[in-house]
């Protein structure tokens, strides 16, 4: 039997009907409508569904919804503000911290969690910390990379605009387009 | 995995709920081996009883003299984090900290770890190590049992259908201890144990004469045991190489592994030895670091 639950994700309340057994990560992705969050070996190992749940990384595959009311959930859609993206956003960018770009929401979360934690992690301490998300690109040295800059404030504060600029002069080019 | 879910906001309500369900009301703690086991198939339930929603067992109190009390919900990240469980109880600290990784540390919990009975329980090899005792609750009241008396077997335990595990009780030890849990797996995070071993050492007044060693071991026997004989070899003796030989023989006799898809027998047996071997040494150096007495 369908209950009701109230999902507070990234500052804004769902009211959802769900069955007990749904998992939070279906909840955002299927009832919600974020799809950000992904699913991967869905048995908590691959970190791929991370999310941060009152301040606390948490595979979101193990976690079921409506054990989540009146908690504050955030999930990679919540980072970027008034169009700017997170530091961290910018930095995976920026460092190429990504291949396939399946295991990135994943990745920025749990970085998210680790300098809301411990603004001034060591390179070792940022290895520890995200030994639980896993890449199959094997782009790891580039997500480290992408962490430490973003930690120490390494993003070049012109990245946005730059980059705005340039995918507008792409489609200026009309390549795309019908004729 | 269809089921009803139940959602009690107090250990009160908690147990008349499995008063009236029992066996088949399963206890949901941090869910992280639950809902995988439910997914697979392996376990089956019709009723689902969340005790995420009550406060009163989420805590880690300390009582200068007595010990150290985990509530049932007390996760193995804050176990971790804990400053007097990582001064104090290494080994617990040290074994928390190497479930799955940071995800999985914030929702299940050294309850839930215990009352799983895995053999491969990461927190049970520290608990047994520590003699803790758990105090299990359910409506018609309250009983305290010993952890060696806790497992059954592979995923059974004495809890009583109308039982709930509410808190675990490490007990003041005297003396300066020093301990560690080493875990071996393929890699270092999210990992089942292939073998786990705790190792304490105990030292009273001399550093030179070990006054009690404790071995126990995860993933080689049905339940996680302590190898009792390995452990007399040490006892009150001054520690030397071939004394630590010879307990990680023995040791490794008292278990009784299987092969299974992550190791074979002989494989499991021949790194008891080893893990034996760097543990007790680390654990005496950590036992002689230790310059506070009658650590609780």
């Amino acid at each position: 039997m369908k209950r009701f639950v109230a999902l507070k994700v990234n500052g804004e309340e769902y009211d959802i009907d769900i069955e007990p057994n749904r998992l939070l990560l279906h909840a955002l992705r299927e009832d919600v409508g974020l799809t950000g969050t992904k699913e991967g070996c869905s048995i908590g190992v691959c970190g791929a569904c991370s999310v941060i749940v009152d301040g606390k990384l948490v595979s979101s595959c193990l976690t079921l919804a409506l054990a989540c009311q009146g908690k504050e959930i955030t999930t990679i859609e919540g980072l970027a503000k008034d169009g700017r993206l997170h530091p961290l956003q910018q930095a995976f960018l920026e460092y190429g911290g990504f291949q396939c770009g399946v295991c990135t929401p994943g990745q920025i979360m749990a970085a998210k969690a680790l300098l809301d934690a411990n603004p001034n992690p060591t390179e070792e301490e940022v290895k520890e910390w995200m030994s639980g998300n896993l890449c199959r690109c094997t782009g790891y040295y580039k997500i480290l990379e992408a962490v430490m800059a973003a930690a120490h404030n390494k993003i070049s504060s012109d990245f946005q605009v730059k980059h705005e600029r340039k995918t507008a002069k792409i489609q200026s080019l009309n390549v795309y387009k019908d004729s | 995995m269809g089921f009803e879910l139940l959602q009690p906001r107090s250990l009160a309500e908690a147990l008349e709920m499995k008063k009236s369900y029992g066996e088949e009301a399963k206890v949901l703690a941090g869910g992280t081996d639950f809902l995988v086991l439910l997914k697979d198939q392996k376990l089956k339930a019709e009723v689902v009883m969340s005790l995420r929603g009550i406060r009163e067992l989420n805590f880690i109190r300390h009582e200068e003299g007595k010990g150290v009390t985990l509530g049932a919900l007390a996760t193995h990240g804050a176990v971790a984090a804990s400053a007097i469980i990582r001064q104090r109880f290494p080994d617990l600290a040290e074994a928390c900290a190497q479930v799955g990784a940071v995800q999985v540390q914030n929702l299940g919990t050294v309850g839930g770890n215990l009352c799983n009975a895995s053999p491969a329980a990461d927190a049970a090899p520290p608990l047994l190590l520590m003699d803790a005792s758990l105090i299990l609750a359910s409506a018609r009241g309250e009983r305290r049992i010993s952890i060696h008396d806790f497992f059954q077997g592979p995923r059974r335990t004495v809890l009583q259908a109308d039982e709930i595990l509410k808190e675990i009780f490490i007990p003041q030890i005297p003396g300066r201890r020093g301990a560690t849990y080493l875990k071996l797996g393929r890699r270092k995070a999210m990992e089942i144990a292939i073998v786990g071993i705790g190792v304490a050492i105990h030292l009273n007044g001399s550093d030179q004469v070990v006054s009690d060693c404790r071995i126990a071991l995860g993933s080689v026997a049905p339940t996680p045991l302590r190898a009792r004989h390995g452990e007399e070899i040490l006892r009150n003796q001054e520690i030397r190489d071939e004394l630590i030989e010879e307990a990680a023989e023995v040791a490794a006799e008292e278990a009784s592994p299987i092969s299974d898809v992550r190791a074979s027998r002989e494989y499991r047996l021949d790194m008891i030895r080893v893990l034996c071997r760097r543990a007790i040494p680390a654990a005496l150096a950590s036992a002689r670091g230790n310059k506070v007495e009658g650590l609780s």
